[in-house]
């Protein structure tokens, strides 16, 4: 073999290998966590990050070709699907869970959100200021 | 030289908790995920006589069987010719069982030449690059036929189930508004370039079930979802531009007799030896293996049809 497909081999591995620690993340998270909400944080990581990492290790294995082509439309795909339905689904936990507030903070609308995190961006670039100036 | 442990201190181990997993004395997960377990079946004594009063009462009243003494016979009659035509058939299948070659004969079935027909002139005799079609379209077409049919019934018979009258149907049209996630404005933008790509996806593996994987059933799924993911962004007003009762209906209707009509066609010449005008085409090209491609088309509007009415009839009890 020469040396341009050893390092191909390489960096495939690479890909897939980085792409098993995120499924053997993902499948930890599901099972750790302990409310639905971060459960699917965690399940959709896998979908996404995951899955792709591996086909891209699989495309850098083909080549160029026709089935790079096809793998790449599935990653397309998957981005598309997968956190699309995890909203829906979370949008659905959220509308019929009556006591969501025990798990997550509920704002009543959302101006009390953007003046909350409007005043926490203004604290922490007070300080970072602060810290430049010292 | 191995440590004695006293029986606390190996309770905390993780040697302790591992084996007591493995041998399923407790699952550690019960009791800290969120999970709302099924509560166990406990039988209504006073329900379940209830009903068997209103069945009394309905039997009574329908079939008036102390009057009607024609009625009583009949029922009488019916009863007794269905056991005795079970018993026929028993006997009957008994005895074909006993016709069966033994285990080891050349006559087995498995020994026969068919498979090996379907390889060698599955080709020639049906035009079809990809076996597996020929084989479900071709040779043995009939099957697939009740395949579609059995999709059909189906249908028919969830619609008889979940069938509502005219203020169930106001209350599910409301509650439905109510509840199901509608302008999701995420989910609608990714639907308006998403269900195209999936339908043409579909299409494209209808189209090229002679020539490769795919075919009617698996391509009528995939439009099929993609119809769903449509109504799930938009609800119902909007399919109901180009997709009612009266759609779903007529596209079966002539899907499956179109398929009766084609296939009793290419049964007749078969069977009388005559020449079939429908040609085979170049294996390999499009418009290609005489019947296939049509009837793969109407198999796959049956089942696409068919995933998209399920779903609205268990959404809302309707189109």
């Amino acid at each position: 073999m020469s040396a341009v497909e050893w390092i191909r081999l390489i960096i495939g591995c690479l890909f897939i290998l980085v792409g098993m620690v995120i499924f053997f993340t993902e499948l930890f998270g599901v099972f750790h966590f302990n409310y639905v909400l971060n459960r699917m944080h965690a399940a959709a990581m896998g979908d996404t990050l995951g899955i792709s990492a591996c086909l891209i290790g699989l495309m850098i294995f083909s080549g160029l070709n026709f089935t790079t082509l096809k793998m790449f439309l599935i990653i397309v795909f998957l981005w598309f699907a997968s956190p699309v339905s995890s909203h829906v689904l979370s949008r659905l936990e959220a509308a019929t869970n009556d006591n969501l507030s025990s798990h997550c903070e509920i704002y009543e609308d959302v101006e009390t959100l953007e003046r909350e995190l409007a005043a926490a961006r203004k604290d922490s670039d007070t300080e970072k200021k602060e810290a430049s100036v010292s | 030289m191995s440590k004695k442990k006293n029986a606390e201190a190996y309770q905390k181990t993780f040697a302790f908790r591992f084996f007591r997993w493995l041998s399923g004395e407790k699952d550690p997960y019960t009791g800290t995920l969120e999970m709302h377990p099924q509560k166990e079946y406990q039988p209504d004594r006073e329900a379940a006589l209830r009903h068997e009063k209103e069945h009394d009462a309905i039997m009574d009243k329908v079939y008036d069987t102390e009057h009607n003494r024609w009625l009583h016979l009949f029922h009488r009659l019916y009863q007794t010719t269905s056991v005795l035509f079970c018993l026929f058939l028993i006997a009957l299948l008994l005895v074909t069982v006993s016709y069966l070659p033994a285990n080891g004969t050349v006559t087995r079935p498995v020994n026969n030449e068919v498979s090996a027909r379907y390889i060698e002139k599955g080709l020639e005799e049906t035009g079809a690059v990809n076996i597996v079609a020929g084989m479900i379209l071709d040779y043995r077409a009939f099957d697939t036929l009740g395949e579609s049919h059995v999709l059909f019934v189906a249908t028919i018979t969830v619609l008889i189930l979940l069938r509502l009258n005219k203020t169930e149907k106001d209350e599910a049209e409301v509650s439905d508004r109510r509840f199901e996630p509608k302008n999701d404005a995420i989910l609608q933008v990714v639907a308006t370039f998403l269900v195209p790509v999936i339908i043409i996806f579909g299409i494209y593996i209808i189209l090229n079930g002679h020539l490769g994987p795919g075919g009617g059933f698996s391509g009528g799924a995939v439009i099929g979802a993609g119809l769903v993911l449509y109504l799930n962004a938009f609800g119902f007003q909007k399919t109901e531009r180009f997709f009612t009762e009266k759609t779903y209906k007529w596209v079966c209707f002539f899907s499956l007799s179109f398929y009766c009509l084609a296939k009793s066609y290419s049964f007749y010449t078969g069977a009388n030896h005559l020449h079939s005008v429908i040609p085979k085409g170049t294996p390999g090209a499009i418009l290609s293996s005489g019947l296939i491609l049509p009837l793969n088309i109407a198999v796959g509007l049956v089942v696409a049809c068919t995933i998209y009415a399920f779903y609205a009839m268990f959404r809302k009890g309707g189109f």
